[in-house]
Protein backbone atom coordinates (compact mmCIF):
# COMPACT_ATOMS: atom_id res chain seq x y z
CA UNK A 1 0.00 0.00 0.00
CA UNK A 2 1.52 3.20 -0.87
CA UNK A 3 1.41 6.36 1.37
CA UNK A 4 -0.52 8.82 1.40
CA UNK A 5 0.05 12.39 2.13
CA UNK A 6 -2.52 13.81 4.66
CA UNK A 7 -2.91 17.57 3.69
CA UNK A 8 -4.38 20.73 5.19
CA UNK A 9 -7.97 21.44 3.46
CA UNK A 10 -7.52 24.91 4.56
CA UNK A 11 -6.04 28.03 6.17
CA UNK A 12 -5.20 27.20 9.59
CA UNK A 13 -3.19 27.15 12.82
CA UNK A 14 -2.33 23.09 14.34
CA UNK A 15 -3.95 23.40 17.80
CA UNK A 16 -3.20 19.76 18.89
CA UNK A 17 -0.77 16.41 17.16
CA UNK A 18 -2.98 13.41 18.50
CA UNK A 19 -0.43 10.70 17.26
CA UNK A 20 2.87 10.48 17.08
CA UNK A 21 5.21 8.42 13.97
CA UNK A 22 4.74 4.83 14.72
CA UNK A 23 1.01 5.14 15.73
CA UNK A 24 -1.51 2.42 14.25
CA UNK A 25 -4.48 4.03 13.20
CA UNK A 26 -8.05 3.28 11.57
CA UNK A 27 -9.81 5.31 8.91
CA UNK A 28 -11.47 8.29 10.47
CA UNK A 29 -9.15 8.76 13.86
CA UNK A 30 -8.08 11.99 14.14
CA UNK A 31 -4.45 13.21 13.74
CA UNK A 32 -4.09 16.17 13.86
CA UNK A 33 -6.38 19.37 15.06
CA UNK A 34 -6.36 22.51 13.76
CA UNK A 35 -7.70 25.70 14.43
CA UNK A 36 -9.51 28.49 11.88
CA UNK A 37 -11.81 30.71 12.78
CA UNK A 38 -11.91 29.88 16.38
CA UNK A 39 -13.18 26.17 15.84
CA UNK A 40 -11.69 23.50 15.93
CA UNK A 41 -11.31 21.04 13.17
CA UNK A 42 -10.39 17.32 13.07
CA UNK A 43 -8.28 16.06 9.99
CA UNK A 44 -9.16 12.42 10.42
CA UNK A 45 -6.59 9.60 8.67
CA UNK A 46 -8.12 8.43 5.12
CA UNK A 47 -7.82 4.87 5.70
CA UNK A 48 -6.18 2.46 8.09
CA UNK A 49 -2.59 2.81 8.54
CA UNK A 50 0.79 3.53 10.39
CA UNK A 51 1.93 7.16 10.78
CA UNK A 52 5.57 7.29 9.40
CA UNK A 53 5.61 10.88 9.56
CA UNK A 54 3.90 14.19 10.94
CA UNK A 55 5.49 17.39 8.99
CA UNK A 56 3.92 19.90 11.30
CA UNK A 57 4.31 21.50 14.97
CA UNK A 58 1.48 22.58 17.37
CA UNK A 59 0.95 26.13 17.18
CA UNK A 60 2.32 26.14 13.73
CA UNK A 61 0.37 28.15 10.40
CA UNK A 62 -0.34 26.07 7.54
CA UNK A 63 -2.00 26.56 4.43
CA UNK A 64 -4.43 25.13 2.28
CA UNK A 65 -3.12 22.15 0.50
CA UNK A 66 0.38 21.45 2.96
CA UNK A 67 1.28 18.19 4.07
CA UNK A 68 0.59 17.50 7.92
CA UNK A 69 1.37 14.21 7.80
CA UNK A 70 2.50 11.33 5.85
CA UNK A 71 0.50 7.70 6.44
CA UNK A 72 1.90 4.29 6.11
CA UNK A 73 0.87 1.09 5.12
CA UNK B 1 -38.43 -1.04 -54.97
CA UNK B 2 -37.81 1.93 -57.04
CA UNK B 3 -35.08 3.02 -54.83
CA UNK B 4 -32.92 0.25 -54.06
CA UNK B 5 -29.65 1.40 -55.16
CA UNK B 6 -29.85 4.77 -53.33
CA UNK B 7 -31.45 3.22 -49.97
CA UNK B 8 -27.97 1.01 -50.32
CA UNK B 9 -25.90 4.18 -51.09
CA UNK B 10 -27.50 5.77 -48.23
CA UNK B 11 -26.68 2.90 -45.87
CA UNK B 12 -23.16 2.68 -46.72
CA UNK B 13 -22.91 6.15 -46.07
CA UNK B 14 -24.12 6.04 -42.52
CA UNK B 15 -21.76 2.92 -42.38
CA UNK B 16 -19.23 4.45 -43.27
CA UNK B 17 -19.81 7.04 -40.97
CA UNK B 18 -20.44 4.68 -38.26
CA UNK B 19 -16.66 3.67 -38.62
CA UNK B 20 -15.59 6.86 -37.39
CA UNK B 21 -11.72 7.42 -37.53
CA UNK B 22 -10.97 4.28 -38.41
CA UNK B 23 -10.37 0.53 -36.82
CA UNK B 24 -7.09 2.20 -35.84
CA UNK B 25 -7.78 5.19 -34.35
CA UNK B 26 -11.42 3.19 -32.23
CA UNK B 27 -8.41 1.10 -30.93
CA UNK B 28 -6.52 3.86 -29.70
CA UNK B 29 -9.34 5.26 -28.22
CA UNK B 30 -10.19 2.45 -26.36
CA UNK B 31 -6.49 1.36 -25.51
CA UNK B 32 -6.89 4.78 -24.04
CA UNK B 33 -9.37 3.44 -21.68
CA UNK B 34 -12.21 5.68 -23.70
CA UNK B 35 -14.92 4.77 -25.46
CA UNK B 36 -15.66 6.66 -28.66
CA UNK B 37 -18.70 8.95 -29.23
CA UNK B 38 -20.96 6.86 -31.02
CA UNK B 39 -20.49 4.47 -27.35
CA UNK B 40 -20.76 7.67 -24.94
CA UNK B 41 -24.32 8.14 -26.89
CA UNK B 42 -25.29 5.48 -26.45
CA UNK B 43 -24.37 4.61 -23.01
CA UNK B 44 -25.79 8.15 -21.89
CA UNK B 45 -28.91 8.05 -23.40
CA UNK B 46 -32.10 5.37 -22.81
CA UNK B 47 -31.34 1.92 -24.88
CA UNK B 48 -31.96 2.86 -28.92
CA UNK B 49 -33.27 6.17 -28.55
CA UNK B 50 -30.78 8.37 -30.25
CA UNK B 51 -31.94 9.37 -33.55
CA UNK B 52 -28.79 11.71 -35.23
CA UNK B 53 -29.16 14.93 -37.40
CA UNK B 54 -26.42 15.03 -40.02
CA UNK B 55 -25.17 11.57 -39.90
CA UNK B 56 -23.95 11.24 -43.58
CA UNK B 57 -22.19 14.43 -43.04
CA UNK B 58 -18.33 14.66 -44.02
CA UNK B 59 -15.88 14.88 -46.61
CA UNK B 60 -16.09 12.81 -49.17
CA UNK B 61 -13.08 11.69 -51.74
CA UNK B 62 -14.57 11.14 -55.37
CA UNK B 63 -12.74 9.15 -58.13
CA UNK B 64 -12.29 10.00 -61.76
CA UNK B 65 -15.93 8.80 -62.46
CA UNK B 66 -17.41 10.39 -59.67
CA UNK B 67 -17.78 7.41 -58.04
CA UNK B 68 -17.85 7.53 -53.70
CA UNK B 69 -14.03 6.71 -53.12
CA UNK B 70 -13.46 7.33 -49.75
CA UNK B 71 -15.47 9.11 -46.78
CA UNK B 72 -14.61 11.05 -43.69
CA UNK B 73 -17.63 11.47 -40.96
CA UNK B 74 -17.68 15.31 -39.28
CA UNK B 75 -16.15 14.48 -35.58
CA UNK B 76 -19.21 16.17 -34.41
CA UNK B 77 -21.90 13.71 -33.70
CA UNK B 78 -25.45 15.00 -32.49
CA UNK B 79 -28.95 14.44 -32.53
CA UNK B 80 -32.29 13.76 -29.97
CA UNK B 81 -32.35 11.08 -27.72
CA UNK B 82 -34.20 10.20 -24.81
CA UNK B 83 -32.97 10.12 -20.88
CA UNK B 84 -35.46 8.51 -18.53
CA UNK B 85 -38.40 8.85 -21.68
CA UNK B 86 -37.88 12.85 -21.72
CA UNK B 87 -36.30 13.72 -24.88
CA UNK B 88 -32.90 15.96 -25.24
CA UNK B 89 -30.36 16.79 -27.29
CA UNK B 90 -26.89 15.33 -27.42
CA UNK B 91 -23.65 16.45 -28.82
CA UNK B 92 -20.14 14.98 -28.99
CA UNK B 93 -17.05 15.32 -30.67
CA UNK B 94 -15.28 12.39 -32.23
CA UNK B 95 -11.99 12.12 -30.79
CA UNK B 96 -11.15 9.83 -33.69
CA UNK B 97 -11.17 12.06 -36.43
CA UNK B 98 -8.12 14.40 -36.17
CA UNK B 99 -8.53 14.81 -32.61
CA UNK B 100 -12.07 15.96 -32.00
CA UNK B 101 -10.49 19.49 -34.13
CA UNK B 102 -12.51 21.72 -36.19
CA UNK B 103 -10.46 20.85 -39.06
CA UNK B 104 -12.63 18.10 -39.54
CA UNK B 105 -16.04 19.31 -37.95
CA UNK B 106 -18.55 20.82 -39.78
CA UNK B 107 -19.40 24.16 -38.19
CA UNK B 108 -23.25 24.31 -38.61
CA UNK B 109 -23.21 20.71 -36.69
CA UNK B 110 -22.52 21.99 -33.30
CA UNK B 111 -24.04 25.03 -33.77
CA UNK B 112 -27.24 22.97 -34.88
CA UNK B 113 -27.33 21.42 -32.30
CA UNK B 114 -27.43 23.85 -29.74
CA UNK B 115 -29.96 25.44 -31.56
CA UNK B 116 -32.23 22.81 -31.19
CA UNK B 117 -31.94 22.71 -27.83
CA UNK B 118 -33.08 25.85 -27.42
CA UNK B 119 -36.05 25.99 -29.68
CA UNK B 120 -37.16 23.08 -28.88
CA UNK B 121 -36.54 23.75 -25.39
CA UNK B 122 -34.72 20.58 -25.03
CA UNK B 123 -32.22 20.02 -22.35
CA UNK B 124 -28.69 19.52 -24.38
CA UNK B 125 -25.72 17.42 -22.95
CA UNK B 126 -22.07 18.13 -24.32
CA UNK B 127 -20.18 15.08 -24.76
CA UNK B 128 -16.63 17.18 -25.06
CA UNK B 129 -13.03 15.11 -25.98
CA UNK B 130 -10.20 17.92 -27.52
CA UNK B 131 -10.54 21.28 -28.69
CA UNK B 132 -14.35 20.89 -28.85
CA UNK B 133 -14.53 21.75 -32.71
CA UNK B 134 -11.97 24.71 -32.21
CA UNK B 135 -9.29 24.88 -34.52
CA UNK B 136 -5.52 24.00 -34.33
CA UNK B 137 -2.95 26.08 -36.03
CA UNK B 138 -3.29 23.70 -38.71
CA UNK B 139 -6.10 25.24 -39.58
CA UNK B 140 -4.82 28.76 -40.88
CA UNK B 141 -3.05 26.29 -43.68
CA UNK B 142 -6.43 24.24 -44.82
CA UNK B 143 -8.54 27.76 -45.14
CA UNK B 144 -5.78 29.69 -46.18
CA UNK B 145 -6.48 32.37 -43.91
CA UNK B 146 -6.48 33.64 -39.93
CA UNK B 147 -9.63 33.03 -38.20
CA UNK B 148 -10.95 36.26 -36.27
CA UNK B 149 -12.33 34.96 -33.46
CA UNK B 150 -15.97 35.86 -32.91
CA UNK B 151 -15.80 37.45 -36.28
CA UNK B 152 -18.28 37.73 -39.24
CA UNK B 153 -20.50 34.33 -39.13
CA UNK B 154 -18.78 32.80 -35.94
CA UNK B 155 -19.87 34.29 -33.61
CA UNK B 156 -23.33 33.07 -33.13
CA UNK B 157 -21.97 29.44 -31.69
CA UNK B 158 -20.37 31.79 -28.61
CA UNK B 159 -24.31 32.98 -28.49
CA UNK B 160 -25.45 29.76 -27.80
CA UNK B 161 -22.76 28.27 -25.67
CA UNK B 162 -23.74 30.97 -23.28
CA UNK B 163 -27.45 31.86 -24.00
CA UNK B 164 -28.68 28.06 -23.36
CA UNK B 165 -27.85 28.72 -19.95
CA UNK B 166 -30.83 30.84 -19.68
CA UNK B 167 -33.10 28.59 -21.53
CA UNK B 168 -32.49 24.85 -21.06
CA UNK B 169 -30.48 22.85 -18.82
CA UNK B 170 -26.92 22.48 -19.75
CA UNK B 171 -24.79 19.55 -19.13
CA UNK B 172 -20.98 18.71 -20.19
CA UNK B 173 -18.85 16.01 -19.87
CA UNK B 174 -15.00 16.12 -19.95
CA UNK B 175 -14.09 12.99 -21.34
CA UNK B 176 -9.93 12.87 -21.76
CA UNK B 177 -8.24 15.79 -23.34
CA UNK B 178 -10.24 19.09 -23.59
CA UNK B 179 -8.98 22.34 -24.21
CA UNK B 180 -9.53 26.19 -26.12
CA UNK B 181 -13.13 26.18 -27.33
CA UNK B 182 -14.04 22.64 -25.80
CA UNK B 183 -12.94 23.99 -22.28
CA UNK B 184 -15.53 26.63 -22.79
CA UNK B 185 -18.27 24.40 -23.87
CA UNK B 186 -17.51 22.69 -20.35
CA UNK B 187 -17.83 25.68 -18.29
CA UNK B 188 -20.13 26.99 -19.67
CA UNK B 189 -22.43 24.82 -17.91
CA UNK B 190 -25.51 24.37 -15.01
CA UNK B 191 -23.51 20.95 -14.45
CA UNK B 192 -20.38 19.43 -15.53
CA UNK B 193 -18.25 16.52 -14.69
CA UNK B 194 -15.18 14.59 -15.90
CA UNK B 195 -13.34 11.59 -15.42
CA UNK B 196 -10.26 11.82 -12.95
CA UNK B 197 -7.93 10.60 -15.78
CA UNK B 198 -9.25 13.45 -18.26
CA UNK B 199 -7.28 16.78 -18.31
CA UNK B 200 -9.14 20.82 -19.00
CA UNK B 201 -7.21 23.34 -20.05
CA UNK B 202 -7.49 26.63 -21.85
CA UNK B 203 -4.53 26.01 -23.58
CA UNK B 204 -2.42 22.45 -23.23
CA UNK B 205 1.21 21.45 -22.08
CA UNK B 206 3.15 22.43 -25.28
CA UNK B 207 1.57 26.32 -25.03
CA UNK B 208 2.07 26.22 -21.74
CA UNK B 209 5.57 25.22 -22.14
CA UNK B 210 6.12 28.28 -24.09
CA UNK B 211 5.37 30.61 -21.11
CA UNK B 212 7.70 28.65 -19.15
CA UNK B 213 5.72 25.94 -16.82
CA UNK B 214 6.64 22.10 -17.79
CA UNK B 215 3.61 20.44 -16.43
CA UNK B 216 1.89 17.29 -17.41
CA UNK B 217 -1.61 17.82 -18.67
CA UNK B 218 -2.86 15.98 -14.82
CA UNK B 219 -0.75 18.80 -13.54
CA UNK B 220 -2.08 21.38 -15.33
CA UNK B 221 -5.12 20.54 -15.72
CA UNK B 222 -6.80 17.21 -13.85
CA UNK B 223 -9.42 16.57 -11.80
CA UNK B 224 -8.35 17.98 -8.40
CA UNK B 225 -7.13 20.89 -10.39
CA UNK B 226 -10.19 21.55 -12.22
CA UNK B 227 -12.93 20.54 -9.26
CA UNK B 228 -10.99 22.67 -6.61
CA UNK B 229 -10.99 26.02 -8.71
CA UNK B 230 -14.58 25.40 -9.49
CA UNK B 231 -13.87 25.54 -13.46
CA UNK B 232 -15.65 21.30 -13.10
CA UNK B 233 -18.12 20.14 -10.87
CA UNK B 234 -17.37 17.03 -9.97
CA UNK B 235 -14.71 14.05 -10.83
CA UNK B 236 -15.58 10.39 -11.34
CA UNK B 237 -13.47 7.57 -12.12
CA UNK B 238 -15.37 6.36 -15.01
CA UNK B 239 -17.35 7.23 -18.36
CA UNK B 240 -20.30 5.32 -16.78
CA UNK B 241 -20.55 7.24 -13.67
CA UNK B 242 -20.25 10.40 -15.38
CA UNK B 243 -23.74 9.68 -17.81
CA UNK B 244 -25.37 8.53 -14.63
CA UNK B 245 -24.26 12.05 -12.78
CA UNK B 246 -26.04 13.49 -15.94
CA UNK B 247 -28.59 11.39 -16.28
CA UNK B 248 -29.59 12.07 -12.08
CA UNK B 249 -29.03 15.94 -12.27
CA UNK B 250 -31.65 16.11 -15.17
CA UNK B 251 -34.16 14.00 -12.73
CA UNK B 252 -34.39 17.08 -10.87
CA UNK B 253 -34.90 19.37 -13.48
CA UNK B 254 -37.67 20.44 -16.01
CA UNK B 255 -36.90 20.39 -19.66
CA UNK B 256 -36.69 24.18 -19.94
CA UNK B 257 -37.52 27.32 -18.63
CA UNK B 258 -40.93 26.98 -19.50
CA UNK B 259 -42.05 23.69 -17.63
CA UNK B 260 -41.56 23.25 -13.96
CA UNK B 261 -39.57 20.49 -12.14
CA UNK B 262 -40.92 17.45 -12.34
CA UNK B 263 -42.44 15.58 -9.21
CA UNK B 264 -42.13 12.30 -8.39
CA UNK B 265 -43.80 9.81 -6.12
CA UNK B 266 -41.77 9.19 -2.38
CA UNK B 267 -42.46 6.46 0.10
CA UNK B 268 -40.59 8.59 3.18
CA UNK B 269 -42.95 9.90 5.01
CA UNK B 270 -42.61 14.40 4.52
CA UNK B 271 -43.41 13.74 8.78
CA UNK B 272 -40.87 11.72 9.86
CA UNK B 273 -38.61 13.02 12.37
CA UNK B 274 -35.10 12.17 12.40
CA UNK B 275 -34.04 11.74 16.28
CA UNK B 276 -30.24 12.23 15.61
CA UNK B 277 -30.96 15.95 14.90
CA UNK B 278 -31.24 16.81 18.45
CA UNK B 279 -27.80 15.57 19.15
CA UNK B 280 -26.31 17.30 15.69
CA UNK B 281 -24.51 20.14 16.84
CA UNK B 282 -22.02 19.90 19.47
CA UNK B 283 -22.78 22.37 23.21
CA UNK B 284 -19.04 23.09 22.90
CA UNK B 285 -19.18 26.38 19.89
CA UNK B 286 -15.86 25.22 18.93
CA UNK B 287 -16.89 21.91 18.56
CA UNK B 288 -17.52 21.15 14.24
CA UNK B 289 -20.27 18.47 12.98
CA UNK B 290 -20.85 17.07 9.60
CA UNK B 291 -23.55 19.21 7.56
CA UNK B 292 -24.29 16.45 4.75
CA UNK B 293 -25.56 13.35 7.26
CA UNK B 294 -28.23 16.40 8.55
CA UNK B 295 -28.88 17.17 4.46
CA UNK B 296 -29.63 13.63 4.39
CA UNK B 297 -31.69 13.04 7.68
CA UNK B 298 -34.28 15.85 6.32
CA UNK B 299 -34.67 15.62 2.32
CA UNK B 300 -36.55 12.45 0.96
CA UNK B 301 -34.27 9.62 1.80
CA UNK B 302 -31.14 9.10 -0.54
CA UNK B 303 -32.32 12.38 -2.76
CA UNK B 304 -29.46 14.64 -1.82
CA UNK B 305 -27.41 15.43 -4.82
CA UNK B 306 -24.46 17.40 -4.57
CA UNK B 307 -22.44 19.86 -6.77
CA UNK B 308 -19.14 21.55 -6.50
CA UNK B 309 -18.26 19.52 -3.80
CA UNK B 310 -14.39 20.53 -3.72
CA UNK B 311 -14.97 24.30 -4.01
CA UNK B 312 -16.61 26.85 -2.59
CA UNK B 313 -16.30 24.36 0.86
CA UNK B 314 -17.33 26.83 3.91
CA UNK B 315 -20.79 26.07 1.49
CA UNK B 316 -22.13 22.77 0.56
CA UNK B 317 -25.13 23.00 -2.53
CA UNK B 318 -26.86 20.16 -4.00
CA UNK B 319 -30.67 19.53 -5.12
CA UNK B 320 -32.72 16.80 -3.32
CA UNK B 321 -36.42 16.26 -2.91
CA UNK B 322 -38.86 17.12 -0.54
CA UNK B 323 -41.89 15.43 -0.29
CA UNK B 324 -41.54 14.26 -4.37
CA UNK B 325 -40.62 17.59 -5.21
CA UNK B 326 -36.73 18.83 -6.53
CA UNK B 327 -35.64 21.87 -4.23
CA UNK B 328 -32.48 23.30 -4.09
CA UNK B 329 -30.18 22.94 -0.62
CA UNK B 330 -27.88 24.94 0.47
CA UNK B 331 -26.03 24.24 3.77
CA UNK B 332 -22.45 25.29 5.65
CA UNK B 333 -20.13 23.21 6.23
CA UNK B 334 -18.25 24.07 9.95
CA UNK B 335 -15.17 22.22 8.48
CA UNK B 336 -14.63 25.22 6.12
CA UNK B 337 -13.64 27.92 8.13
CA UNK B 338 -16.61 27.21 10.54
CA UNK B 339 -19.08 28.00 7.72
CA UNK B 340 -17.73 31.50 6.68
CA UNK B 341 -17.77 32.82 3.57
CA UNK B 342 -15.13 32.99 1.42
CA UNK B 343 -14.77 34.51 -2.05
CA UNK B 344 -15.14 31.11 -3.68
CA UNK B 345 -18.23 30.16 -1.14
CA UNK B 346 -19.68 33.60 -2.36
CA UNK B 347 -19.02 32.41 -6.25
CA UNK B 348 -20.04 28.95 -5.82
CA UNK B 349 -23.58 30.97 -3.92
CA UNK B 350 -24.14 32.81 -7.04
CA UNK B 351 -23.76 29.75 -9.40
CA UNK B 352 -26.01 28.10 -6.92
CA UNK B 353 -29.11 30.85 -6.39
CA UNK B 354 -29.35 31.37 -10.54
CA UNK B 355 -29.28 28.04 -11.14
CA UNK B 356 -32.23 27.75 -8.65
CA UNK B 357 -33.93 30.49 -10.25
CA UNK B 358 -33.65 29.61 -13.85
CA UNK B 359 -35.15 26.49 -13.12
CA UNK B 360 -38.09 27.34 -10.40
CA UNK B 361 -36.56 25.37 -7.82
CA UNK B 362 -37.52 26.43 -4.02
CA UNK B 363 -34.16 26.76 -1.64
CA UNK B 364 -34.08 25.70 1.55
CA UNK B 365 -30.83 26.79 3.11
CA UNK B 366 -29.46 25.17 6.56
CA UNK B 367 -27.11 28.13 7.74
CA UNK B 368 -24.41 28.24 10.56
CA UNK B 369 -22.80 31.56 9.18
CA UNK B 370 -20.24 33.41 11.47
CA UNK B 371 -19.83 35.68 8.69
CA UNK B 372 -17.12 36.98 6.15
CA UNK B 373 -13.68 34.98 6.10
CA UNK B 374 -11.78 37.35 8.02
CA UNK B 375 -7.91 38.61 7.83
CA UNK B 376 -5.52 39.65 5.21
CA UNK B 377 -5.84 37.24 2.60
CA UNK B 378 -9.97 37.75 2.64
CA UNK B 379 -9.43 41.64 2.16
CA UNK B 380 -6.85 41.03 -0.43
CA UNK B 381 -9.65 38.38 -2.30
CA UNK B 382 -12.54 41.10 -2.26
CA UNK B 383 -14.62 38.54 0.06
CA UNK B 384 -16.69 41.82 0.81
CA UNK B 385 -17.34 42.17 -3.15
CA UNK B 386 -18.24 38.82 -3.84
CA UNK B 387 -20.37 38.85 -0.60
CA UNK B 388 -22.47 41.88 -1.65
CA UNK B 389 -22.62 40.24 -4.72
CA UNK B 390 -24.18 36.69 -3.48
CA UNK B 391 -26.39 38.30 -1.30
CA UNK B 392 -27.40 40.53 -4.45
CA UNK B 393 -28.05 37.14 -6.28
CA UNK B 394 -30.32 35.94 -3.21
CA UNK B 395 -32.01 39.49 -3.05
CA UNK B 396 -32.83 38.94 -6.64
CA UNK B 397 -34.69 35.47 -6.59
CA UNK B 398 -38.33 35.46 -6.73
CA UNK B 399 -38.61 31.77 -6.37
CA UNK B 400 -39.81 30.83 -2.57
CA UNK B 401 -37.04 30.04 -0.20
CA UNK B 402 -36.72 28.86 3.29
CA UNK B 403 -33.99 29.33 6.10
CA UNK B 404 -33.02 27.00 8.85
CA UNK B 405 -30.87 28.79 11.48
CA UNK B 406 -28.71 25.76 12.94
CA UNK B 407 -26.33 27.34 14.83
CA UNK B 408 -23.98 30.63 14.00
CA UNK B 409 -25.64 33.73 12.10
CA UNK B 410 -23.25 36.72 12.45
CA UNK B 411 -22.91 40.03 10.32
CA UNK B 412 -23.89 40.82 6.88
CA UNK B 413 -23.32 37.10 5.30
CA UNK B 414 -25.56 36.01 8.05
CA UNK B 415 -27.84 38.48 7.10
CA UNK B 416 -27.62 37.42 3.75
CA UNK B 417 -29.46 34.21 4.83
CA UNK B 418 -32.84 34.69 2.62
CA UNK B 419 -34.23 37.33 0.43
CA UNK B 420 -34.14 40.50 1.87
CA UNK B 421 -37.05 41.98 0.13
CA UNK B 422 -39.86 39.68 0.47
CA UNK B 423 -41.01 37.29 2.87
CA UNK B 424 -39.53 33.66 3.12
CA UNK B 425 -40.18 31.04 6.06
CA UNK B 426 -37.65 30.87 8.53
CA UNK B 427 -37.10 28.56 12.02
CA UNK B 428 -34.59 28.59 14.26
CA UNK B 429 -32.94 25.25 16.10
CA UNK B 430 -32.50 25.60 19.55
CA UNK B 431 -28.67 26.16 18.88
CA UNK B 432 -28.98 29.27 17.21
CA UNK B 433 -26.34 31.83 18.48
CA UNK B 434 -26.45 34.79 16.61
CA UNK B 435 -25.18 38.62 16.60
CA UNK B 436 -23.98 41.71 14.47
CA UNK B 437 -20.31 40.46 15.51
CA UNK B 438 -18.92 37.33 17.27
CA UNK B 439 -18.02 38.55 21.11
CA UNK B 440 -15.06 37.43 20.69
CA UNK B 441 -12.74 40.00 19.47
CA UNK B 442 -16.22 42.48 19.23
CA UNK B 443 -16.10 43.12 22.95
CA UNK B 444 -12.40 44.46 23.10
CA UNK B 445 -13.73 46.81 20.59
CA UNK B 446 -16.44 48.24 22.05
CA UNK B 447 -15.85 48.28 25.47
CA UNK B 448 -12.11 49.43 25.07
CA UNK B 449 -11.90 52.14 28.00
CA UNK B 450 -13.83 49.81 30.44
CA UNK B 451 -11.30 46.94 30.06
CA UNK B 452 -8.16 49.25 29.59
CA UNK B 453 -9.21 51.21 33.20
CA UNK B 454 -9.94 48.02 35.19
CA UNK B 455 -7.29 46.86 37.55
CA UNK B 456 -7.57 43.41 36.21
CA UNK B 457 -8.24 43.80 32.03
CA UNK B 458 -8.42 40.14 31.38
CA UNK B 459 -10.78 39.98 34.35
CA UNK B 460 -13.00 42.56 33.28
CA UNK B 461 -13.15 41.00 29.86
CA UNK B 462 -14.38 37.91 30.77
CA UNK B 463 -16.94 39.63 33.39
CA UNK B 464 -18.14 41.71 30.46
CA UNK B 465 -18.73 38.42 28.27
CA UNK B 466 -20.37 36.32 30.84
CA UNK B 467 -23.06 39.47 31.35
CA UNK B 468 -23.56 39.44 27.52
CA UNK B 469 -24.02 36.17 26.78
CA UNK B 470 -26.65 35.91 29.47
CA UNK B 471 -28.36 37.90 26.94
CA UNK B 472 -27.42 35.78 23.98
CA UNK B 473 -30.56 33.44 24.68
CA UNK B 474 -32.50 33.12 21.22
CA UNK B 475 -35.22 33.34 23.48
CA UNK B 476 -34.48 36.56 24.05
CA UNK B 477 -34.83 37.37 20.70
CA UNK B 478 -38.08 35.37 20.29
CA UNK B 479 -39.62 37.24 22.39
CA UNK B 480 -39.06 40.85 20.98
CA UNK B 481 -40.72 38.52 17.84
CA UNK B 482 -36.62 39.31 16.01
CA UNK B 483 -37.11 35.93 15.07
CA UNK B 484 -40.61 34.05 13.98
CA UNK B 485 -40.11 30.71 15.58
CA UNK B 486 -37.65 28.39 17.67
CA UNK B 487 -38.09 25.02 16.60
CA UNK B 488 -36.98 21.33 17.67
CA UNK B 489 -34.71 20.32 15.09
CA UNK B 490 -36.79 17.19 14.72
CA UNK B 491 -39.29 19.37 13.18
CA UNK B 492 -37.39 20.24 10.09
CA UNK B 493 -38.12 18.13 7.83
CA UNK B 494 -42.33 17.85 8.45
CA UNK B 495 -42.14 21.73 8.08
CA UNK B 496 -39.28 22.08 5.19
CA UNK B 497 -41.86 19.25 2.86
CA UNK B 498 -44.54 21.83 4.30
CA UNK B 499 -42.79 24.92 2.16
CA UNK B 500 -42.11 22.39 -0.18
CA UNK B 501 -45.86 22.22 -1.01
CA UNK B 502 -46.75 25.55 -0.08
CA UNK B 503 -44.06 26.37 -3.31
CA UNK B 504 -46.16 24.67 -5.75
CA UNK B 505 -48.47 27.11 -6.23
CA UNK B 506 -45.68 30.16 -6.37
CA UNK B 507 -43.27 29.00 -9.10
CA UNK B 508 -44.44 29.88 -12.68
CA UNK B 509 -42.84 28.74 -15.80
CA UNK B 510 -41.02 31.31 -17.94
CA UNK B 511 -37.79 32.96 -18.40
CA UNK B 512 -35.87 34.16 -16.04
CA UNK B 513 -35.55 38.07 -15.20
CA UNK B 514 -32.16 38.25 -15.84
CA UNK B 515 -30.13 35.50 -17.97
CA UNK B 516 -27.85 33.23 -16.07
CA UNK B 517 -24.11 33.52 -16.84
CA UNK B 518 -21.64 30.47 -16.45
Amino acid sequence: MADVSVISELNAVVLKIEVAAGDRVQAGDTLIVLESMKMEIPVAAPRAGTVAAILVEEQQPVEEGQKLAILGA
Amino acid sequence: MNWRAELDELRLRERLAGEMGGADKVKRQHDGGRLTVRERIDKLVDAGSFHETGAIAGNAVYDAHNELKSFAASNCVFGRARVDGRPVVVVGDDFTMRGGSADASIYEKPLMAERMAAEFRLPIIRVIEGSGGGGSVKTIETTGRANLPGGVGHAIGFHYTTANMAAVPVIALGLGSVAGLGAARLAASHYSVMTKSSAMFVAGPPVVARVGQDLSKQELGGWEIQTRSGAVDHAVDSEEEAFACARRFLSYLPSSVYELPPKRATDDDPERRDESLMDAIPRDRRKVYKIRPIIEAVVDRGSFFEMGAMFGRPIVTGLARLDGRPVGIMASDPYFYAGSWTTAACQKIVRFVDLAETFHLPVVYLMDCPGFLIGLDAERAATIRHGVRAMAAINQTSIPWCTIIIRNCFGVAGAAHQPAGRLALRYAWLSSYWGSLPLEGGIEAAYRAEIDAAPDPAAKLREIEERLNKLRSPFRTAEAFWVEEIIDPRETRPLICEFARLSDTLVAPGPSTFAMRP
